[in-house]
């Protein structure tokens, strides 16, 4: 009998990995093996592509021997809680079970359910226990939260065993019950590092900031004991379509990149060439297999054979508003937050947001939470956790939150308080208990929630993380002020600390929630799962009580420049896109449209904001 | 002549993990009888256990416990924490003192 393999998708959001998972998944599958395709990204797109709905269950894909399964952190969460609160209901007071109800849904409860889950499953698989499949491809988040859950066996692992000699507890539950988890664990660290059974896939774009993300990623991976490594280079521009200055200017970007990329990675590659429509749907995703698995030496193909609308004019277009008119702070410090998938260009309009803001002479900082900061390589100079001004913008500032630097911090603060009160075996109980995996959560919050109280600026621009990432993290205020409700204080000094704390928060939710003082946009591409993403997160944002004012469609291809029936298809690709972006959102738009180059230095960032402003766009779109 | 041990058992209110650190700040409550149950254990050495339950994940002992489940059942969790000694319940809705414990631990290891 054969082992099953497992195969893993990582890579920025909006590369078109989980293109290259599923029809990595279609060609495992029409070869004759038994293959389910997974994903625990909490924004999956899986049921777009495969136009089929998926859920939280395993599922035929439409394709002989395949099958697909999306984890559904909430879902999950659920599960979790009800393996540990059923045997309790019959017995337990009901208000006893609603506290342990609320208790479990801490931020720490849905990444742990989440995480255990997944790794269920590949023990499951191991041990035999139900379905075993020939192929288990994993359509993993993005990047930054990728790595964090691949990570934490390890960290786990350590955390139980350095547990089970001290408090005798930890976050995910009592010792004596995880040993069997701690097992499963193990396994999962094993098998990941097993290069027989497991691959780890790259997919990335020929463009800095997702070189400069697979290698973090990579070494990271390699670091935990990752062994088989390898990449898709995906989106390449065909030559023969670039025959217009602005596009060549671009190819020649890419090559250029291309060889970053082969002098960087000695991983074995493939490529990829951006195709002239969207793969959706089984047909397409078959002319991506069959260039991922080209065995006949046939050239890389990069049309989709099913008609775009070419030469059909948009119906009646899109009014793009000008950025500045609904970022500008009236009177009062404003927060803008720029949210979205990652790669879809945040950091570039958050950075030209923020030039913008200064220009007009608000004292602006720029922030970013994203766990791959890259602030620095756009502005073109050294950008860490001290907030600084940036040489040759007035009034400008800016600094990163980074998660790991954040957690030292964190953790040194919650010592030094303790250091003055307690003993050593205390101080060394304190340090244990903070090498939880909850501890990073937090302390990334915490250090949002200092920032967002900072007085003095008239504008804060933040480049959150990615979307699943940055709803964590923007419900965590939420999610804790119930928890400090439910601290109980026992003495006078406990009852003030609460109180403190619970005072912060609900300072925090109420700035949040306030569209005057807080700014929620959502940054896209004009492309089908941007924009379902997007508009998905949005509601969530919504539930949660915040209201988005308005997106920003980024890289929209202007027409002077699309000359050939490559991109007369891109473009009206787009068309279709940017009508449904307002048909869904019914929110202002704003556009940037695709530019010579990255957005990369001063020069280029001013630029953007430029574009960004331009009041209609009138020479350069879609009307 | 064997030595006697004296069992504590701290049912702890309801919170992410035994010091109360996974919360957003740190309750200095919660700081104290860790300090506490530390000192004694070692003081105490092998005579002396000190077993500390959450709800979420020692429940069963909540309910294994007559007395504690007729206290929750009534009192609700606002009862919680709930400190035993050798199975007599010493004292609930906040931690005992190091010095309360001690003393205790004087009275019952005689």
């Amino acid at each position: 009998m054969t082992q099953t393999r497992y195969l893993f998708f990582s890579g920025k959001g909006g590369v078109g990995k989980t293109t290259m998972a599923c029809a990595t998944a279609v060609h495992y599958a029409e070869q004759g093996l038994k293959t389910l395709i997974i994903t625990t990204d909490p924004a999956s797109n899986l049921a777009d592509v495969f136009e089929t709905e998926i859920g939280h269950k395993i599922t035929p894909l439409g394709v002989p021997n395949l099958w697909g399964m999306e984890i559904d952190p909430d879902i999950s969460t659920q599960e979790y809680r009800e393996r540990i609160l059923a045997p309790m209901r019959a017995v337990m007071p009901v208000d006893v079970i609603k506290v342990l109800e609320e208790q479990f849904n801490s931020p720490c409860t849905t990444e742990i359910a989440s995480f255990d889950r997944f790794v269920d499953f590949m023990v499951a698989e191991e041990e035999g226990k139900g379905e075993t499949y020939d192929v288990v491809i994993f359509d993993t988040a993005p990047t930054g939260h990728t790595i964090r859950l691949l990570k934490l066996p390890v960290d786990w692992s350590k955390h139980i065993e350095e547990s089970a000699k001290g408090s005798g507890a930890t976050c995910i539950g009592p010792v004596a019950s995880i040993l069997e988890s701690k097992e499963k664990y193990d396994q999962a660290t094993r098998l990941l590092g097993d290069a027989d059974r497991t691959t780890f896939t790259f997919v990335l774009q020929a463009e800095d900031t997702p070189i400069y993300e697979t290698q973090r990623s990579s070494e990271e991976l390699k670091s935990i004991g990752v062994n088989r490594i390898d990449l898709i280079v995906n989106g390449l521009l065909p030559e023969e379509v670039c025959a217009h200055p602005f596009f060549r200017g671009r190819y020649d970007m890419q090559q250029r990149y291309m060889r970053r990329i082969e002098k960087l990675f000695a991983y074995p590659m493939k490529l990829m060439l951006q195709r002239d429509g969207e793969i959706k749907g089984i047909p397409t995703l078959r002319l991506v297999a069959a260039d991922l698995f080209r065995t006949n030496g046939a050239p890389p193909a990069y049309s989709v054979d099913i008609p775009e609308r070419t030469g059909v004019q948009s119906r009646n277009g899109i009014t793009p508003v000008p950025l500045m008119d609904l970022i500008r702070p009236k009177g009062r410090s404003r927060t803008i937050f720029f949210t979205g998938k990652g790669g879809v260009g945040k950091t570039a309009v958050s950075c030209a947001a923020a030039y913008a803001l200064a220009r007009e002479g608000n004292k602006t900082l720029l922030l970013t939470t994203d766990p791959a900061a890259h602030i620095g390589e756009v502005l073109g100079q050294n950008v860490d956790e001290t907030v600084r001004p940036i040489d040759g913008v007035p009034h400008l500032w800016a600094a990163t939150i980074d998660q790991e630097t954040a957690t030292v911090a964190y953790k040194q603060r919650i010592l030094a308080d303790a250091r003055e009160k307690y003993s050593e075996d205390m101080l060394k109980a304190v340090a244990e208990e903070l090498e939880s995996p909850c501890t990073e959560e937090m302390a990334a919050f915490d250090k949002f929630m200092q920032y967002l109280e900072l007085e003095g600026y008239d504008a804060l621009v933040i480049d959150t993380a990615p979307t699943g990432h940055t709803l964590r993290l923007l419900q965590l205020p939420f999610d804790y002020s119930d928890q400090v409700g439910l601290m109980v204080s026992t003495t006078q000094s406990s009852s003030a600390a609460k109180s403190e704390s619970q005072a912060r928060l609900s300072r925090i939710v109420d700035r949040l929630k306030d569209p005057a003082r807080s700014t929620f946009a959502f940054v896209m591409y004009p492309e089908s799962t941007p924009v379902i993403e997007a508009y998905r997160a949005m509601c969530d944002l919504k539930e949660a009580g915040i209201a988005t004012q308005f997106v920003v469609a980024n890289q929209v291809l202007l027409p002077q420049y699309c000359t050939n029936q490559y991109f007369e298809r891109r473009r009206a690709m787009q068309e279709r896109y940017l009508e449904e972006i307002e048909e869904r959102f019914h929110l202002p738009i704003v556009l940037l449209p695709l530019l010579e180059t990255e957005v990369r230095g001063l020069e280029m960032v001013k630029h953007a904001a430029q574009a960004l402003s331009a009041p209609q766009h009138s020479n350069m779109v879609l009307v | 002549m064997k030595p006697e041990i004296t069992a504590i058992e701290i049912f702890d209110p309801p919170m992410c993990c035994p010091s109360g650190l996974c919360g957003p700040s740190v309750d200095p409550a919660l700081l104290d009888i860790n300090e506490a149950v530390l000192k004694l254990r070692k003081e105490y050495d092998g005579k002396v256990t000190v077993e500390r339950y959450l709800l979420s994940q020692q429940g069963q002992r909540f309910m294994q416990v007559p007395a504690i489940l007729a206290l929750l059942k009534r009192e609700g969790v606002s009862i919680l924490p709930i400190t035993m000694v050798n199975g007599k319940i010493v004292k609930q809705k906040s931690y005992p003192t190091y010095d309360e414990l001690k003393q205790t631990l004087e009275q019952t290891t005689i």
